[in-house]
Formats: structure tokens, sequence, C-alpha cells
């Protein structure tokens, strides 16, 4: 709105403002401001209403109707019940073998360490949740290591400090196309390679680190900053040293500490891949519900949070002990050795406030 | 009865003695200036006038009043103004009214016809009512201090209290900003308290100064006792700082 300017001269009052309550140019003041928020105000109201009655049309596009949803509630709710008593029949071969159910199951079999390496180490006897669980975390972590190399590649030649403008297009574009194709479509393209198996789910988790952690080192070298580079190049470096000491030195930490975050997701990642049947506790979980057997996949959702959080709680500590110290540079081996200090890794994280 | 009244305040840290045994009482209106080198105690001060941290010993009183705790009834004026930036200068100086309002209707902007004129007013009062509706993240470091200022005065406070408050303004909106504050408090007869850095500016602005030195009050008087050598005597110990150089 613009100014109106025809009221008195505002030099006039304002050296006995503040006396009266209002005054003619706080009244219009206060009009303006008034209008210009009621107005707001509606079209707040009418833009949620808006949202409000699409996303209500969208759900009844879908299919969605109240009444059947409180038509099968008794049947979600009872089999939500069976949640809550997991059976773990099928957490280890020896708790299978010894015809062991329940929490029981899972007592014996972590009483007896060989029957856990049992179930690991003889995998194409059966699926266990152990063997899913180990299977699930190295789908997680291969994926990973192998998608790192090709990511630092197309991140580092897709950064436009780098790569000279329409360039380093390349490798974005290609980036974002790898992007495009979530993991779960992957592990289909790989099918005429090697089948639905956790080989293909580990090839899926690499192809898809190649797009989300390339992107991420992208970006960050966005950020860096130009006074180093600028040093390192008057030093008569080569322009790929300039490139690694000056640019990818300054950025190493935040690479390692992406990379982890990259882990934590892929191994998420894993698990939603052997729900299509490439391997790993969710494929796990995947069988036991299509028996309807909810009893033993709760066993497996249980572990699935297991794994999430343990692999969540161990990335975050050794990112957290990644930053730099305030004084001293800590090589990557002291800070391997710091890891062993079991006390550090738990109750810490409250200094950092 | 005096407005303010300070009372053997002390106040330490550890071993640090921020503040020893400060006394003084200032009248209703009184424009007082706080002077020190740094470490002096002058935050400290503040600090304790406005009840965001408790005394060792001694007491702050208001009236009668003593000061125990924060309070609506004492604005403060902050070096980095602290404003909201992506409010306007408006609903910046609105919240000076959050202890007048509950939270749904604050939340909602829906405050108290009083308390929106006299956030107008307030930003007439430091020259801003055309660009109430501004944001405040766009505006000039020296309009962000007077909105601050705005938001002080919407508290309706006894006692205005500024903390170096125009240190990281250039010298022509330090003067500018300096010159709102003496004529807000002028025209409320409010008590205000603002420490310095600038000689200069203080001599302008101030009526009444306060000299601290290693958390001790070494001056208190008006315009006319504050000569050249009490500045020497203020910032620098004895003999040792160099004779009339320029200390802003
Ligand atoms: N929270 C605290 N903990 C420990 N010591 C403190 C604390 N706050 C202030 N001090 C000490 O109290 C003394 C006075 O500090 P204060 O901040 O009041 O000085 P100042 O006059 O405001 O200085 P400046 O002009 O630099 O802002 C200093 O020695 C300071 O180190
Ligand atoms: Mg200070």
């Amino acid at each position: 709105m613009s100014r109106d300017r025809t009221e008195d001269d505002p030099a006039a009052t304002r050296t006995d403002g503040g006396t009266a309550r209002g005054g003619p140019r706080i009244e219009s003041a206060l009009d303006r401001i008034e209008r210009a928020q009621s107005i707001k105000r509606a079209l707040t109201v009418v833009g949620v209403l808006a949202v409000a009655l699409f996303a209500m049309a969208s759900a009844t596009y879908l299919g969605f109707t109240l009444a059947s949803i409180w038509r099968q509630l008794p049947t979600f709710l009872s089999s939500l019940v069976a949640f809550l008593t997991p059976d773990f029949h099928f957490f280890t071969l020896y708790a299978t073998d010894q015809g062991l159910h329940g929490w029981n199951a899972l007592v014996q079999s972590l009483l007896n360490p060989s029957a856990l390496v049992d179930s690991v180490l003889r995998r194409d006897e059966g699926l266990t949740i152990v063997g899913g669980a180990v299977a699930t975390i190295l789908i997680g972590f291969t994926g990973t290591v192998l998608g790192f190399p090709l990511a630092l590649l197309f991140g580092v030649l897709g950064s436009e400090r780098v790569t000279p403008f329409p360039f380093n297009f390349i490798f974005r574009g290609t980036m974002s196309t790898i992007r495009a194709i979530p993991a779960l479509v992957w592990v289909l393209i790989y099918v005429p390679l090697v089948g639905i198996t956790p080989v293909g789910a580990m090839l899926a988790v690499g192809t898809d680190t190649v797009g989300n952690l390339g992107r991420l080192f992208t970006d960050e070298l966005e950020e860096v900053e130009d006074g180093p580079i600028e040093a390192i190049s008057s030093t008569g470096a080569s322009s790929s040293q300039t490139v690694v000491f000056g640019m990818l030195s300054q950025v190493s930490t935040s690479f390692v500490a992406w990379t982890l975050y990259i882990l934590e997701i892929n191994v998420r990642i894993a698990v939603s891949l052997g729900v299509v049947g490439a391997g790993g506790i969710g494929q796990y979980v995947k069988g036991r519900i299509g028996l309807l057997n909810f009893s033993q996949a709760a066993a497996g959702i249980l572990m699935i949070i297991a794994i999430v959080l343990t692999v969540e709680l161990a990335s975050s500590r050794l990112r957290a002990r990644l930053r730099p110290g305030e004084h001293e540079s800590r090589s990557i081996v002291d800070v391997i050795m710091g890891l062993g200090d079991g006390g550090k890794w738990f109750g810490q994280s409250s200094k950092k406030q | 009865m005096p407005a303010i009244t300070v009372e053997n305040l002390t106040k330490r840290y550890g071993d640090t003695v921020a503040l020893d045994d400060v006394s003084f009482e200032l009248d209703e209106g009184e424009f007082v200036v706080l002077l020190g080198p740094s470490g002096a105690g002058k935050s400290t001060l503040l600090r304790l006038l406005n009840g965001l941290t408790t005394p060792t010993e001694g007491g702050v009183y208001i009236g009668d009043d003593e000061v125990t705790g924060k309070r609506s009834d004492i604005g403060m004026v902050f070096q980095m103004h602290y404003l909201v930036e992506t409010m306007s200068a408006y609903r910046n100086a609105l919240t000076g009214a959050l202890s007048r309002a509950d939270f749904l209707d604050s939340v909602l902007t829906r405050y108290g016809r009083e308390d929106k004129v006299r956030a107008l007013e307030a930003l007439d009062t430091v020259g801003l009512l055309d660009e109430a509706r501004q944001r405040a993240g766009s505006m000039s470091g020296g309009q962000q201090q007077r909105v601050g200022i705005a938001r002080a005065l919407v508290q309706e406070p006894s006692l205005l209290l500024a903390d170096e408050p125009v240190a990281s303004l250039d010298p022509k909106a330090a003067e500018e900003v300096m010159g709102y504050m003496k004529s807000a408090a002028a025209e409320r007869e409010l008590t205000t308290i603002a420490s310095l850095h600038q000689v200069n500016l203080a001599r302008e602005f101030g009526e009444r100064y306060i000299g601290l030195r290693d958390g001790a009050v070494v001056f208190d008087g008006g315009r006319d006792d504050l000569t050249m050598d009490v500045v020497d005597e203020i910032y620098y110990e004895d003999g040792e700082g160099p004779a009339h150089e320029v200390v802003a």
C-alpha cells in the first residue's frame, strides 16, 4: 500500500506525540494496518479451506471412505494385538530347530552366542531374523562403499568451480537422473543382470548413493571459501592439486559426515528392498505378513527398529566426534582411537548446547 | 522518594568482583549515562537492574519495590537490536505488549486496541510511523535500533535500560538513535540508564554520568563536572593514560 501523505505534516505532531491516545495520524496508520491484516487473514482462511477441500477430494478419488475403514477396524485392531506378542521362532536356526517360541526364543538364542553366528554363516539354510538383519546392514554398507568413489568423482566434477559452466551439467544431470529413479526401481533394472537378489539390492543402493551423496558433495563444494583456493593456486600448484588441497581439504570432514548420513539412509533403503524380495530382514517380514503370521512379523519389525536405531546412534556419535576441536586439528587416526572411549558415546550431546 | 535506589550492590563471579559496593539514587525522569572501560561492570550493573541476574549483596529498588526477577516494567535496549527480522517493525514493537496478552491472542496478533495504538505511538516517537509495515530485516541498523527502542517503550516501563545501544552503528546513525532515545525519555518522563563507549555522544546527550572502574563508582556527577581529566581518570589508571588523547 502506498504511503498516505495527505494528512497533517508528520513533523507537526511529533513534538507532542504520545500524549493523546490516538490522534489522527496514529488512527489512520492503525486503520491501514488493520485493513491490510484483515485482507491477509481472509486470504489465509480461504487458502487453508481450499487445501483442506482439495485434500478431501483427493482422498475420495483414491477410494477412501470412512465406512470401509470403520468396517475393517476390528480386524486391524486384532492384528495389532498380535504385534504386542512378538514371536521370535525364526530368530536363529537354533530357535527354529528347538521349536522355541515367543520371547523365550530370543532369550535362549542370545544365551547361546554360537547360535547367532551359525544363523549368519548358514544363511542358505533358512532366512532367520539375525541372518536377515546382518544381510540388510551389509547391503547398506557395501552399497555405500560401492557408491562412494563414483559419488566423489561426479560430485566434484559437478561443481562449477571445478568443471566450467556448461560441462559441469553433464555430471549434475547424470546425478539428477540417477536420483529421479528410486532404489526400488533400480533393483528391478538390475534384474536381468543378477535377478532379485541381495546382490541386486547392493547394486541398487550403490547406484542410489552416487545420485544422493554426489549431490550433497556438489552442494558442499559451493560453500567452500575462495581465499584458500586462491592461496594454494598462487603457490604454482597444478589445477588438480588446487582442487585437492584448496577445496577438498576444506570439506573433508563434512564429506565424511555426509557419507555417514547416507549410510544411515541406505540401511533403511536396504530394509525396503527386502520387501520386494531382494533379501534381508525386509524379506523376512514380508514373508511372515504374507502368511498372516503377525506375531512372527512383529519380531522382525522389532529387529528393524533395533538395526536402524543402532546405525543412527553410531553414525550420529561418529559425526559428532568428527567435528574439529577448538584448537587442535585431529587426524582421522585420533578420531578412530577416540571411539574406543566408551563412556563418551552416551549422554555427551547435552554439552553441545 | 527516589525513583530508583541502588544499595550496596555487589556481584561476584567466583573470585572476580564484577561490581563492588555500588550505591546511587535516581530521580524520576533522569537520563543517566554509564561510562567505564571494558570489564568495568557496566553490563553487570544493567543486568542486575533488570533482574537478569541476582546480586551477591545489596539490592535494587524501584520505588519501594525490590527487583527480584525479570519484570515487564523495565524496558531494555540491546546492542544487537535482537529484533525478529521476519516480522514487520509494527509487529516487533507489539511484542513489547506480550506480557499483557495471552498466548493465543498474541499468536493471532489480536492485541487490545490500546496496545496497537501504543505500538504505533512508540514507532512515531522514534520517527518510524511511515515505515511501520516494513520488514525489520530490511531496515538499516539505525532504524532497527529505533524499533528496538519502540519495543521497549511499548512495555510502558518505569525504567529504560540500554547496554551500548549504538556501539554497532556509524557515527551519524548513532547520534540519531541517541537523539530519539533522549526525546522518547523526555516525552514520557522515563528514567533512563544507557551505557556508552563514545565519550562525545555521552557529553552531548547525558545529564548525569556514573563512571565505573573495576566494579566501583569512580565518578557521579553532571555534565559540567565531566572534564577531560575526569574522563581520563575513568578510563585510565592515574598517570598511565596518554593525556587528553581522544578516547572515543
Ligand atoms: N557470567 C559471568 N561469569 C563470570 N564473570 C563474569 C560474568 N559476567 C561478567 N563477568 C566479569 O565481570 C566483570 C565485568 O564485566 P561486564 O560485562 O559487566 O563489563 P562491561 O563494563 O560491560 O565491559 P564491556 O564494556 O566490555 O562490555 C568482567 O571482569 C567479567 O569478566
Ligand atoms: Mg558490556
